[in-house]
């Protein structure tokens, strides 16, 4: 029969522990092992709080080992982890319907920050950045139809949505890989898909919501962002594109850098009493025609780059050989724009360490 | 290029926060204090803000690259309101003396664009540069779990940029890129990790079993509740079988059955398919087994074989269920086959009960036709009338949620072969770090995403999600702007 110890307070003398584990080792005598068992039952239950992650070296007996116990740090990240840190630990289920209700979207629990005072604020320490809302599947669909099945004009799609061209153009253009993939009978990831957007705030872009991102911001340009002292009469109708003038020759007025104009002609419609429907169908024409021509002209410049270039091909490779200026190597002969080697321009291509990462894939 | 080195990576004592999902990062995360700058000299207090930001702004690249890849030019935008823009061309503003009239107290606020009148946190965009990096803007495209992965990702080839294969995680993506990482890896990053065999612990003498005799108890435990599942499973896999392979079998085949028994036998039929697709869907309830026990499945090869079985059964019964018109179809064509069989075997019998071989040579063909022809109808006029209501039957509230749990196991399957947890699951602490920047658009399905633009920093907002408030970003821009 084992001899039973009782400590009295929290702390047991290290050096009895010491003492029982060294006669213990020296003798090997079976009543100071279930002591010692106790004593080591006893100090862990002290100091781990709810060991039961522990490796198991801890708890075996007769260890000559540093008993490896949490440091303070330690004993409170886990402290946390188990108390007010155990919400994150699980992500929101997406069959669970959402604080709205909404089982379709399978948004259950939603968005789950540390920052989180509204629920969009990620970092604590950072107001200034958000998490804000993704397009949902629905969103994602509704402008996937708008382009290819309606065929409306990019502008106009953001226009109805208020969503930006440049999202609306690579919605339609990875939801065309993705139809690629489903006729192929290529798995989607879509466990995966409904798991992450369960956890992000979502945008289902129904007519009343709140506008999804700014469709018409401007790029503030450096020569802007300073002030800059222009003496002209007081009489003087000083506008817009007198600002950007006086800004420098290069600088246009943001009348002519906004991404869809034609929303100032729409507005300036409705604004002279001209219906809404009517004037709505006159923004889709009048952007369909911009667009139209703007593809023209892209398309003209890339037969003109074609019908510079020479092509030749072989069954390995195919040589593309072009045209160019020889005289565009300039005074110096290191002109920017000029190709090709040049005497005296030291090339750095064979040295080590010299990492060719390509600036653009195309 | 090799890793920068760090140690302590996720340290508790000194902490820094990185870009990755792990619990002890969360926990740094929630606890993060910046410095106190009061007594710093300038140098002191630049140095230690730099010293943190760059602990999670990449820590993985060197120094002296990220110094040549920082640029003082911070990008921002301004919302442009169209709407103002048409009634207003601006002269408002420079009325008066050159900034605006001033407007008399009460009289209607002055036309402004747009209504924020928040400040733009450029000093927040500080690490800008780095989020175009490609490894960066897989990590957040919550395509990893950390940075790092991403980068390995890279290295390893499972990236595309714009189709090609692309081995370099510091190429800058340029706007309108597209990235597609190879859907396994995703899953494989972000979900569940597989645990590794358990170390063994080493049989040890008496004293264990007299401490762990609440263990033992709570193994006993664990072994019956496995016991009890697998013999859930195992049901659940004779029912589903039962259930398409139809339990009509028991009949022999040589007996004669008169009209009223074939109804009965049929109606028999209906109601066992009924029976047993509504003890499927509660015994689908009661162990869910889409999401076995791991344990279980790790532990016995045949109950993963009777779980791989069972969701290609499965598979087959979804189809039925999806399309109640290849069902009822597939019900017709086993029953016409059988009923075929019978018409035959009573076809023979009565050929045999004339007992006469020129008798069935003179039987002629057209006579064998119509004969045949009369039986199939006779099987039509017995059969379709409780097929329909089989069919009507399984249109029922338990086609409904049998199918959504055939749905669930055929896009999330159980696969021993992969090396992440199947079904997967997100791994844990995952929740608190998602979120998808706007300059990126992605497409989960296809593990692909788009760079849409460069980050930028617009009204009380700015793109570049960095865990430290504008003041710390502030002092990291100073050091790096290199002026004493």
């Amino acid at each position: 029969m084992a001899p039973r110890l009782r400590s009295g307070g929290n702390g047991l003398s290290p050096l009895l522990l010491t003492c029982v584990e060294g006669l213990s080792q020296r003798g090997g005598s079976r009543p100071l092992a279930g002591l010692t068992a106790i004593i080591q039952n006893q100090s862990q239950r002290i100091t781990t709080p709810r060991s039961s992650s522990r490796s198991p070296p801890c708890s075996a007996p007769f260890s000559t080992s540093a008993p490896c116990e949490l440091n303070r740090e330690q004993r409170r990240m886990w402290a946390w982890l188990r108390g007010q840190g155990k919400k994150f630990k699980t992500a929101p289920d997406p069959d669970q319907p959402g604080p709205d209700g909404d089982t379709a979207r399978g948004n259950g629990g939603g968005p789950n920050y540390v920052g989180s005072f509204d629920g969009t604020q990620v970092f604590r320490n950072n107001k200034l950045f958000k998490s804000e809302p993704v397009l949902s599947e629905k969103a994602r669909d509704a402008i996937f139809s708008a382009v290819v099945e309606d065929q409306l004009p990019l502008k106009a799609v953001s226009q109805k949505f208020g969503v930006d061209m440049r999202r609306i153009a690579a919605v339609v253009r990875m939801r065309s890989i993705e139809r690629n993939w489903i006729a192929s009978k290529k798995p989607l990831a879509k466990p995966y898909q409904r798991a992450v957007l369960a956890m992000l705030p979502q945008a289902d872009l129904n007519p009343g919501e709140m506008p999804f991102e700014p469709i018409n911001d401007i790029h503030v340009h450096m020569a802007t962002m300073q002030q800059l002292f222009h003496p002209t009469s007081e009489s003087r109708h000083f506008t817009r594109r007198d600002a950007a003038k006086a800004f420098g020759a290069h600088t246009l007025p943001p009348d002519h850098k906004l991404r869809i104009p034609e929303m100032i002609d729409l507005e300036r419609k409705l604004a002279s009493g001209v219906p809404s429907e009517e004037a709505h169908d006159e923004f889709v024409a009048q952007t369909a025609r911009t667009e139209a021509s703007r593809a023209k002209r892209l398309k003209g410049r890339r037969t003109m780059a074609e019908l510079n270039r020479t092509r030749v091909a072989t069954d390995r490779f195919e040589f593309r050989f072009e045209n160019f200026n020889s005289s565009a190597v300039g005074r110096t002969g290191r002109g920017r724009t000029a190709v090709g080697w040049r005497y005296g321009v030291p090339s750095h291509d064979r040295k080590p360490d010299q990492v060719k990462i390509p600036t653009k894939m195309e | 290029m090799k890793y920068r080195r760090v140690s302590r990576y996720h340290g508790l004592k000194r902490p820094r926060v990185r870009q990755t999902w792990n619990k002890y990062n969360l926990y740094n995360l929630n606890n993060l204090r910046e410095p106190k700058t009061l007594y710093n000299t300038f140098f002191q207090q630049k140095w230690g803000a730099k010293a943190l930001a760059r602990g999670y702004h990449g820590e993985h690249i060197k120094e002296k690259k990220w110094e040549r890849m920082f640029s003082r030019r911070l990008l921002s935008v301004t919302d442009m309101d169209p709407k103002y823009m048409a009634h207003f061309d601006g002269s408002e503003q420079a009325a008066g003396r050159g900034s605006g009239k001033t407007q008399a107290p009460g009289s209607p606020p002055a036309p402004r664009n747009g209504t924020s009148t928040k400040h733009t946190p450029y000093m927040q965009m500080t690490f800008a540069p780095l989020e175009r990096r490609l490894d960066i803007a897989i990590f957040r495209a919550l395509f990893a779990s950390s940075a790092r992965q991403a980068h390995s990702l890279v290295v390893h080839g499972a990236v595309k940029v714009n189709g090609m294969k692309m081995k370099y995680p510091g190429y800058l993506l340029n706007p309108g890129d597209l990235f597609q990482v190879d859907v396994d890896r995703v899953l494989d990053c972000t979900g569940v990790k597989k645990a590794t065999a358990p170390k063994k612990i080493e049989a040890a003498s008496e004293p264990v079993k007299e401490e762990s005799g609440k263990k033992l108890k709570e193994t006993k435990i664990a072994a019956k509740t496995l016991k009890k599942r697998r013999a859930d499973i195992k049901k659940l896999y004779w029912i589903a079988k039962g259930l398409l392979e139809g339990k009509s079998q028991s009949k022999s085949d040589g007996e004669t059955e008169t009209e009223t028994n074939k109804v009965l036998r049929m109606k028999r039929q209906i109601r066992a398919r009924k029976n047993a697709v509504r003890a499927l869907v509660n015994t689908v309830k009661k162990i869910n087994p889409l999401t076995p026990d791991q344990e279980f499945l790790d532990d016995e090869s045949k109950a993963t074989e009777l779980v791989t079985n069972l969701s290609e059964l499965l598979q087959e019964l979804h189809l039925d269920f999806v399309d109640p018109e290849r069902a009822r179809q597939k019900f017709v064509e086993t029953e016409m086959a059988k009923a075929k069989l019978e018409a035959q075997m009573q076809a023979n019998k009565s050929t045999m009960l004339r007992n006469h071989p020129s008798n069935a040579a003179d039987m002629s063909k057209a006579e064998k036709m119509a004969a045949k022809r009369e039986a199939k109808r006779e099987a039509e006029r017995i059969l379709l009338g409780p097929v329909k209501e089989a069919a009507d039957q399984l249109q029922s509230t338990d086609r409904g949620t049998l199918s959504q749990l055939i749905v669930k196991q055929l896009v999330n399957p159980y696969d021993p072969k992969k090396t992440y947890v199947t079904p997967w699951q997100p791994r844990p602490y995952m929740s608190p770090f998602a979120f998808i920047p706007r300059y990126l658009e992605v497409n989960q399905n296809i593990c692909a995403a788009v760079y849409l633009r460069h980050p930028v920093a617009r009204q009380g907002l700015a793109e570049v999600p960095t865990p430290f408030s504008e003041e710390l970003n502030q002092l990291a821009h100073n050091w790096y702007l290199r002026r004493g």
